[in-house]
């Protein structure tokens, strides 16, 4: 696939309100083809709205969104061509089997017969619901309606997925496959857009984050200063009391240090005083055997976008 | 996509998932046994008048019979055809691909009034059996079915275009049984409490006979003039127009026996309907004196033919009301969406 500006997501000062509640109130971005881009925020953030909006279904009030560099309220057919959306609502029509389900679906956007059964059989494979194929879709777990619904976004191949909640309700084995799926999709030259609350799983999934508080997305400057706050790292060794002395030693505060049920923890501001750290730890004799940071980065910047609110300047209008 | 394409996929889906449900078959089934006991009772009851060709009358009975069923099953069967999949989430899935708002509403007011019709097909053996008692006529049949088949039509259109216009299900199946009741019921309270409420005065002149004692000769008195008032129907009878059984009624041709009374349903509810066209005789004469023949009055095919069709006006607004409900349905269901609903969801 070739990379222009056109492709991808861009977004740009959208707006939307129900009645007095104002859903969102100012989102700018951009996706990338061949990226996973990770939607974060708390909730009622305004994550499912804005998703509504890329997915054609709902119509902002004010802004600009492209998806492959068609507007979706000016051509809405044009994006559904090459979109493709798994909603955080698992509906699906009860009484007709997984496989009738994926093929109608198939034929809604345009493939005859034949075709929507080849593609049927095909995502079924690789959703891996061969045993539940022929069974009626009200039989599903939440787990097994998450993969049919993900095989449902991708019936007509689109380049641009937007997955609202994917990992929800999957167990840790589903979930494993869904990140791989996942990967390989991006890294077919797909551009991905994941909501989701679980950010330890978007960590490993994600290539770039995007947060939003209060229907609004946060700047860059504020979320590289929660990036760069100091954050919890833990530490394990073979001799566990070995380590607060020796951080004490290395002029840690003794209120900095903490501890949870699988080793110590240390409040440090930066990856440089981290590595130099580590070194005094290993250089005092400490066997050092777990060095790392306790929370996710996208897990930390979250929370302490959280914990701080806006400052004047931030370009978040509330 | 090809605007019948999608409504294709549409109709498959809908039907799909009705030909696995187990409602249904119940519904046809007490549907099957209801006409069935109907049919032995008429057929029981004309058998006994020892009335030959009593075939009119049955068929039509079993038409009005599968009407008024049909009228009822209809909105259960399209009053949550849009909303109902919104509540599901399922409406959402089918707005993000190539199927438009247009084919989804159309797709499934065209499976809502297929599942209606599966009740008059259900009812076909009947109909054969009504037929083979005799004095039944092509035209009726054919313009009965006809009208009966839009009707049904008129109805599940109204349901599918409630079901995308209001957002709970069951309010919207509800307020497509009021429409089913207005035009039904509505109409006729709306006919009889018109015509009760505008009365004219009616000046009747009547002359009696004067016996003189002891003989049988008499003298015509003096005429005496009473006055009372009269309720005009006549000025009503547009309303019933709008009926669904007086359009199936007046559409059929009229079947009239040699001494111009009506051989079957239709005709007789059409005749009823027509008569009251006729507007009363506001001065009337009565001379029981001089004149002493009985003049019988007009027969029902005399009535009939001297008074005015009209099918052809409540068929139409049943066609607008049936078309406006599914245009602001379609208009209902477009997406993206600017405007919603209090309470309403998208996905």
């Amino acid at each position: 696939m070739r990379l222009t500006t056109t492709d991808g997501i861009v977004v740009e000062g959208v707006r939307r309100s129900f009645g007095s509640v104002h859903a969102v109130t100012d989102i700018s971005f951009e996706a990338r083809p061949g990226t996973v881009t990770a939607l974060v925020g708390p909730n009622g953030s305004g994550k499912t709205t804005l998703l509504l909006m890329l997915a054609t279904l709902l119509a902002p009030d004010e802004g600009s969104i492209r998806i492959a560099g068609h507007d979706p309220v000016v051509d809405p057919l044009a994006v559904r061509a090459v979109m493709g959306w798994m909603p955080d609502t698992l509906g699906s029509w009860a009484s007709l089997t997984v496989r009738t389900t994926l093929q109608l679906t198939a034929r809604m956007y345009g493939r005859d017969v034949a075709q929507a059964a080849a593609r049927a059989d095909e995502l079924i494979d690789l959703v891996e619901l061969w045993e539940l194929a022929d069974r009626p879709t009200r039989v599903l777990s939440r787990g097994q309606k998450q993969k049919l619904s993900l095989a449902r976004a991708l019936v007509h191949d689109p380049s641009v997925l937007l997955l609202d909640e994917p990992a929800s309700g999957l167990d840790p084995a589903a979930r494993i496959e869904l990140r791989i799926l996942v990967r390989r999709l991006a890294a077919e030259g797909r551009t991905i857009l994941v909501s989701s609350h679980v950010l330890a799983e978007l960590d490993e999934l994600a290539d770039t984050a995007i947060y939003v508080e209060r229907g609004a997305s946060i700047s860059a400057e504020r979320v590289a200063r929660a990036t760069s706050s100091s954050r919890p790292w833990r530490i394990r060794a073979l001799e566990p009391t070995s380590i607060v002395p020796a951080l004490i030693a290395a002029g840690i505060a003794a209120e900095a240090i903490g501890a949870d049920g699988s080793g110590i923890l240390v409040s440090v501001d930066t990856e440089q005083r981290a590595a130099a750290l580590l070194g005094a730890l290993v250089s005092a004799g400490v066997e050092v055997t777990s060095f790392s940071p306790a929370t996710g980065d996208l897990e930390h910047t979250f929370l302490d976008l959280q914990a701080r609110p806006a400052e004047p300047g931030d370009g978040i209008r509330l | 996509m090809k605007l019948w394409a999608g409504i294709g996929v549409i109709v498959g889906l809908e039907l799909r998932q009705r030909v696995r449900g187990v409602a249904w078959y119940v519904l046809l089934g007490v549907f099957v046994v209801l006409i069935g006991i109907v049919t032995v009772l008429v057929g029981l009851a004309t058998a006994s008048f020892g009335g030959e060709d009593s075939g009119g009358w049955l068929y039509s009975l079993i038409i009005y019979f599968v009407l008024m069923l049909g009228t009822l099953i209809a909105p259960a069967l399209s009053g949550n055809a849009i909303n109902g999949e919104r509540e599901a989430g399922t409406l959402a899935t089918m707005q993000v691909t190539l199927v438009s708002a247009t084919q989804i509403v159309l797709g499934k007011f065209l499976a809502a009034w297929i599942a209606t019709l599966a009740f008059l097909v259900a009812s076909s053996p009947f109909l054969v059996v009504a037929a083979a008692l005799g004095g039944l006529s092509v035209g009726t049949v054919l313009v009965s079915l006809l009208v009966l088949a839009v009707e049904l039509g008129v109805i599940a259109a109204i349901g599918v275009g409630l079901s995308a216009i209001l957002g709970r299900p069951l309010f919207s199946i509800v307020v497509s049984y009021l429409a089913v009741a207005a035009l039904s019921l509505g109409t006729l309270i709306a006919f009889g409490l018109g015509g009760v409420a505008i009365q004219s005065e009616v000046r009747a002149t009547t002359v009696q006979s004067i016996y003189e004692d002891g003989s049988d000769s008499y003298t015509c008195g003096p005429p005496t003039v009473s006055t009372y008032s009269a309720p005009r129907f006549d000025l009503f009878w547009p309303i019933l127009s709008a009926n669904p059984y007086v359009v199936l009624a007046d559409a059929t041709p009229p079947q009239f026996s040699e001494y111009g009374s009506p051989t079957d349903l239709f005709t007789g509810v059409a005749s009823l309907v027509r008569a009251v066209q006729v507007p009363p005789d506001l001065s009337p004469d009565f001379d029981y004196c001089s004149s002493a023949t009985f003049e019988p009055g007009p027969t029902q095919e005399e009535t009939y033919g001297k008074t005015v069709p009209s099918w052809f006006v409540g068929l139409l607004l049943h066609l607008v009301l049936a078309a406006g409900a599914l245009l602001w349905g379609i208009a209902r269901t477009k997406t993206p969406a600017r405007r919603l609903a209090v309470g309403s969801r998208v996905a």
